[in-house]
C-alpha cells in the first residue's frame, strides 16, 4: 500500500537503479504522460514567446525591431511549434496516455513498451523541426502550411521542418494506434462501448483520425522531397506540377487534425459537466455518437480551405456544404452539455470556470467558422485576422482552454495534492478576459481588411493591434500565474484524496492517490453507466477491498 | 481462432487454390488489352486488381471471419475512396482553367498528338 | 513484466467471476494493431495514387504513351514473383502454427531468396531505363528536355512509387530474417507467433500493392496508343 508509480516503474530495457534513468526507460503510461507534458508545454512557452514577440512589432505601423523575412520565420516558427509540437499531441498525449488506461480499468495501454518508443519519437521529432534554426539557410519562412511552389523554391530549411512534421505525425499515428487496440481490447469487463467514460470516446474518434489522416501529410513530404532533390514536377508549376494538389494532400490531413485536436478536449468538458453539476450527463449516447460523427465529417470538409486556390465551382459548394455540416454534430454536444447543467447542483471550481469559459469562447470560435465556410463570404475574409481571430478562438478559446480545465480536473488525481482553488481562479479570470481583448479586436481588423502574416500595416489598424498588445499582456500573465499555481500546488498542495471532485468515473477510484504502479488493484466489473448521480451524490460505490458494487 | 485443431491439409491446398486463382487472373491481365473491353483498359485492369486484391485480404491475411477488422478495413476503404472521389471526380474533372493554364497547355493545343507535343517554353 | 501472466479476476454483483484481459499475451491485441498499422499504409499509397491519378485526368494521352514504353515482361515476370513469395510466406506460416519449425523456416527461406529475385529484376529493369536516358535527374527526365510534361510527371511517379515499393521489399527482407533469429531464439514458438503472423500480414500488403502498382503502370497503355480512351 501507498506505494505509488512515482516510487517504482516497469522499464522498457533492463532494471535501471538511478531515478532519472528509470524516467528515461519508462514504460509506464502515467509517468510517459507527464513526460510529454513537461516537454509540451516547453516548447509551447517558446511558442508565446514568438508570439508575443510579434505583437510587439505589430504594436505600430512599420517596422520596429523585426524586418519582414524574420517577421515570416518567427510566424512559422509560432505555428509550426503550437500545431506540430503542441496542440496536435497535446490532449492526447497527455491527459489520453494519464487518464484514459485508468478510466477504462486497465492497467497500461496496449503495447506500453511502443508508447515509450512513441514518446522518444516525438522528443527527436521536436529537436528536427527546431534544428534548422540553428543552421545557416535558417528557419522555414513559408507558414506553418508549405504552401507548394514557394516552399520548393525558397531557400530556407522547408525540408528539415517537413521531415519533422513526418516524425512527429509518425509519433501521432503510433499513439492513435495504440490507443484504439487499447480502447477496444483493455475494457475492464462488462464496459461496453456505451458504458465508457465520454473522453474515452473523444480519444477513439481522435485516434481514428490520428491513424488515417496523418500518414497523408507523410507521403506529402516525400512528394516534396522528390521535387526538391530528384526534379519530378510534382507541385511548382514551372515543371508541370499542380500546386492546387499540395494543397488537397496538405488540407486532407491537416483539417481533420483540427478535429484531432477538438475531439479529446471536447471529452475533457463531457467530464467535468456531469462532475460538477451533479448530474447525470443529458444525451450521453448523442454526445458519443456525435463525436464519431464529427472525425467522420471532419475527413470530407478539408476543401474550404481552397475556395480561392482555383478549385473546380462544384467541388467549392460540395465543401461549403459538407462544412456546415459538421456544425451540426458540434451543436448537439453544446446543446447537450447546457441541458446538463439545468437544474444541476453546480459547483463552480476552476475546472468548470475553464469549462463554462470555453463555452462562451468556442461558441464564437464556432459560429465564426460558419461564416467564413459560406464561399462568397470567403472570398472577402480569406487570409484576413478575421480567419485568424476564428482559429485562435477554437484553438486556443476551445482546444487549449479545455485543456487547462483537464490539466485541472485531473491534476489531484496526478499529482495527489491539490492546487489553491482561489489563485486558480484568479489565473482563470485573467486568462479569458486576456484573451477576448487579445483577439476580438482582429475580427473587426480583418473585417476591415488586415490581412493576416504582415508585419506592417496602414495606420487606421493600429488601435485593434493596440488593444491585442493589451490583451496579450494579460494573458501571458495569467499563464505564468496558472503554472505557479499548479507548481505552489504539486510542491506544497495538500493530499487530497483519491476522490476530491466525487466523481464517478473508474479513475477516481483507484486504490492511493497519486495512483499504483499498476493502477487498479483490483478491476471493477463495470455494469454501470459513467455518470450516474442521484440527488447531487454518485450512485455506485465500491468496497474498495474487493472492488465489488455496495450500492 | 488459433486453437489446436488445424486442418493443416485442407488449409494448405487453400492457399494452393488462391495461388491458381491469382495466376489465372495474372494470365486474364496479359491478355485483356487485346481480348475485350479493349475500349476501357483501365477500368478492366482496375477491376482485375480489386479481384485480385480481394482474394488476397480474404484468404491469405485471413480476413475471412475477422468481423471487426472487415469493418474497420471497410471504412478506412471507404476514406481512400471518398478522397478519390472528391479530388479526382469533382475537382480535377472539371477542372476550369484547362486553356488558359500552363500546365495542361500542351494538352489542349494538340490533343491527338501527345508524346510529339514541342516542349513548354518555360 | 516478470514471472508468468495470471490474468486477473473482476467479481459482479452476483458473485460472478470475469477473466481481466490484459495487454500481455494479447494475440488479437497483436493482430490488431498490425492491422491498423497497415491502414496507413493503405492511405499512404492511396495518396500517392491520387498524385497520380490526378495526373492522369490532366495528361490521359500522356499517361497512355508512358504506360505503353514500360517492360510488360520484367513487370510480369515480377508480379508472378511476388505471388509466389506469398505463397511460400503463408505457407510457412502455416508450418509454424502446427509446429513443423523447420519447414517454416525453409518457406522463410524461399520468400527472402523470391523477394531477393524481385529487387534483382527491378534492378534490370530500372538499367534499361536509365539506358533509354529515363531516369531521376537523368536526361530527358530533366527540367529542360523536350518531353511532354505529361510524361515526364508518369515517369517521375513511376520511380517513386516503385522505389518506396521496393523500399518496403527491403524492409520486408530485413524483417523476414530478424524473424529467423527469434525463431533460433525460441522467441517465436508455435504457442507464440503472433511476430510471424504480422511480418506474414506485413508481406501480403506489400503485395497487394503491388497488385494495384502493376496495372496502373504497366498496364494501362498495353492496348496501344489509343486504348482507354
Amino acid at each position: 500500500m501507498s506505494k505509488t508509480y512515482f516510487d517504482e516503474t516497469h522499464c522498457a530495457i533492463g532494471h535501471p537503479k538511478s531515478k532519472f534513468m528509470q524516467w528515461m526507460l519508462t514504460v509506464d503510461h502515467k509517468r510517459i504522460g507527464i513526460m510529454y507534458a513537461a516537454v509540451m508545454f516547453f516548447y509551447f512557452f517558446i511558442a508565446v514567446g514568438t508570439a508575443f514577440m510579434m505583437r510587439l512589432e505589430l504594436l505600430a505601423p512599420g517596422g520596429q525591431f523585426l524586418d519582414g523575412d524574420t517577421f515570416n520565420q518567427a510566424f512559422t516558427l509560432h505555428g509550426v511549434i503550437m500545431i506540430f509540437l503542441f496542440i496536435i499531441p497535446g490532449v492526447p498525449a497527455v491527459l489520453g496516455n494519464i487518464v484514459m488506461p485508468l478510466m477504462i480499468g486497465a492497467k497500461d495501454v496496449s503495447f506500453p513498451r511502443l508508447n515509450w518508443f512513441t514518446f522518444w519519437l516525438y522528443v527527436v521529432g521536436t529537436f528536427i523541426a527546431l534544428a534548422s534554426l540553428f543552421t545557416d539557410a535558417g528557419f522555414a519562412d513559408t507558414g506553418w502550411t508549405f504552401y507548394a511552389p514557394y516552399s520548393i523554391n525558397t531557400s530556407t530549411n522547408v525540408i528539415f521542418t517537413l521531415v519533422a512534421a513526418f516524425v512527429l505525425g509518425m509519433a501521432s499515428i503510433l499513439t492513435g494506434l495504440n490507443f484504439l487496440v487499447t480502447i477496444h481490447r483493455l475494457r475492464a469487463p462488462g464496459m461496453d462501448f456505451w458504458k465508457m467514460p465520454l473522453f474515452v470516446w473523444g480519444i477513439y474518434a481522435t485516434a481514428w483520425i490520428q491513424l488515417l489522416a496523418t500518414p497523408v501529410v507523410g507521403i506529402t513530404l516525400i512528394l516534396a522531397i522528390m521535387e526538391k532533390y530528384f526534379g519530378i514536377g510534382i507541385f511548382d508549376p514551372a515543371k508541370g506540377g499542380d500546386p492546387v494538389l499540395f494543397e488537397h494532400l496538405f488540407w486532407i490531413y491537416s483539417h481533420p487534425a483540427v478535429y484531432l485536436m477538438i475531439l479529446p478536449a471536447f471529452g475533457i468538458m463531457s467530464e467535468i459537466i456531469p462532475t460538477f453539476s451533479r448530474r447525470e450527463v443529458f444525451g450521453y449516447r448523442a454526445i458519443a455518437i456525435s463525436s464519431a460523427s464529427i472525425a467522420g465529417i471532419g475527413y470530407l470538409v478539408w476543401g474550404h480551405h481552397l475556395y480561392t486556390s482555383g478549385m473546380a465551382d462544384t467541388a467549392k459548394i460540395i465543401f461549403s456544404f459538407l462544412t456546415f455540416f459538421v456544425a451540426i454534430p458540434t451543436g448537439i454536444k453544446f446543446y447537450d452539455w447546457v441541458a446538463t447543467m439545468y437544474k444541476g447542483k453546480i459547483i463552480l471550481a476552476t475546472p468548470m470556470l475553464w469549462a463554462l469559459g470555453t463555452i462562451i469562447t468556442f461558441t464564437i470560435g464556432g459560429l465564426t467558422g460558419v461564416t467564413i465556410a459560406m464561399i462568397g463570404v470567403d472570398i472577402h475574409l480569406q487570409d484576413t485576422y478575421y480567419t485568424v481571430a476564428h482559429f485562435h478562438y477554437a484553438m486556443l478559446g476551445g482546444v487549449v482552454f479545455l485543456f487547462f480545465a483537464g490539466l485541472h480536473y485531473w491534476f489531484p488525481l496526478v499529482t495527489g495534492k491539490m492546487y489553491n482553488e482561489y489563485h486558480g481562479k484568479i489565473s482563470f479570470y485573467l486568462q479569458f478576459v486576456g484573451f477576448n481583448l487579445l483577439w476580438f479586436p482582429m475580427f473587426i481588423a480583418g473585417y476591415y481588411g488586415m490581412p493576416r502574416r504582415y508585419f506592417d500595416y496602414l495606420p487606421e489598424f493600429q488601435i485593434y493591434h493596440q488593444v491585442s498588445f493589451l490583451g496579450a499582456v494579460i494573458f501571458i500573465t495569467g499563464l505564468i500565474y496558472m503554472f505557479v499555481v499548479f507548481y505552489k500546488g504539486w510542491t506544497k498542495g495538500e493530499p487530497s484524496g483519491t476522490n476530491p471532485w466525487n466523481a464517478t468515473t473508474l479513475e477516481w477510484h483507484l486504490p492511493t492517490s497519486p495512483p499504483p504502479l499498476e493502477n487498479h488493484s483490483k478491476v471493477p466489473y463495470v455494469d454501470f453507466n459513467p455518470y450516474e448521480y442521484h440527488h447531487g451524490q454518485p450512485v455506485v460505490k465500491f468496497d474498495y477491498k474487493t472492488m465489488q458494487r455496495i450500492d | 481462432m488459433d486453437t489446436n485443431t488445424i486442418d493443416y491439409a485442407k488449409e494448405r491446398s487453400g492457399y494452393y487454390k488462391i495461388l491458381v486463382g491469382l495466376l489465372l487472373l495474372t494470365v486474364v491481365t496479359f491478355v485483356q488489352p487485346h481480348m475485350f473491353m479493349t475500349e476501357s483498359t483501365f477500368a478492366a485492369q482496375m477491376i482485375i486488381a480489386v479481384i485480385k486484391g480481394w482474394l488476397i485480404l480474404m484468404f491469405y491475411m485471413h480476413l475471412k471471419g475477422e468481423k471487426l477488422i472487415i469493418w474497420m478495413t471497410g471504412f478506412s476503404l471507404f476514406i481512400v475512396f471518398t478522397f478519390f472521389a472528391i479530388v479526382i471526380g469533382v475537382d480535377v474533372q472539371k477542372f476550369q482553367f484547362k486553356d488558359e493554364s500552363h500546365i495542361t497547355a500542351s494538352v489542349t493545343a494538340t490533343p491527338e498528338a501527345g508524346h510529339t507535343a514541342a516542349p513548354v517554353a518555360h | 513484466m516478470s514471472g508468468p501472466y495470471v490474468p486477473e479476476i473482476a467479481i459482479d454483483r452476483n458473485g460472478n467471476e470475469h477473466i481481466v484481459q490484459g495487454w500481455q499475451g494479447d494475440f488479437y491485441g497483436g493482430k490488431l494493431g498490425f492491422w491498423l498499422f497497415m491502414f496507413t499504409e493503405v492511405l499512404m499509397f492511396g495518396a500517392m495514387f491520387m498524385a497520380l491519378a490526378y495526373y492522369n485526368t490532366l495528361h490521359p494521352q500522356d499517361f497512355l504513351d508512358a504506360s505503353a514504353s514500360l517492360n510488360r515482361l520484367l513487370g510480369g515476370i515480377n508480379t508472378v514473383v511476388l505471388l509466389i513469395s506469398a505463397l511460400t510466406m503463408g505457407l510457412g506460416l502455416l508450418n509454424m502454427r502446427v509446429g513443423k519449425v523447420k519447414e517454416a523456416k525453409q518457406m522463410i527461406w524461399a520468400t527472402i531468396i523470391l523477394a531477393t529475385l524481385f529487387l534483382v529484376i527491378k534492378g534490370f529493369e530500372w538499367r534499361a531505363e536509365y539506358n533509354h536516358g529515363i531516369f531521376l535527374m537523368h536526361d530527358q527526365l530533366l527540367p529542360e528536355s523536350s518531353l511532354a510534361l505529361g510524361q515526364k510527371l508518369f515517369f517521375g511517379l513511376y520511380f517513386t512509387m516503385t522505389g518506396l515499393h521496393g523500399f518496403h521489399i527491403i524492409i520486408g527482407i530485413g524483417l523476414m530474417i530478424w524473424l529467423l533469429k527469434r525463431i533460433n531464439a525460441q522467441k517465436v514458438t508455435p504457442d507464440h507467433h503472433i511476430l510471424y503472423w504480422n511480418i506474414a500480414l506485413y508481406w501480403d500488403i506489400v503485395h497487394l500493392i503491388w497488385v494495384f502498382v502493376f496495372p496502373y503502370y504497366y498496364m494501362i497503355g498495353a492496348g496501344g496508343a489509343t486504348g482507354g480512351h
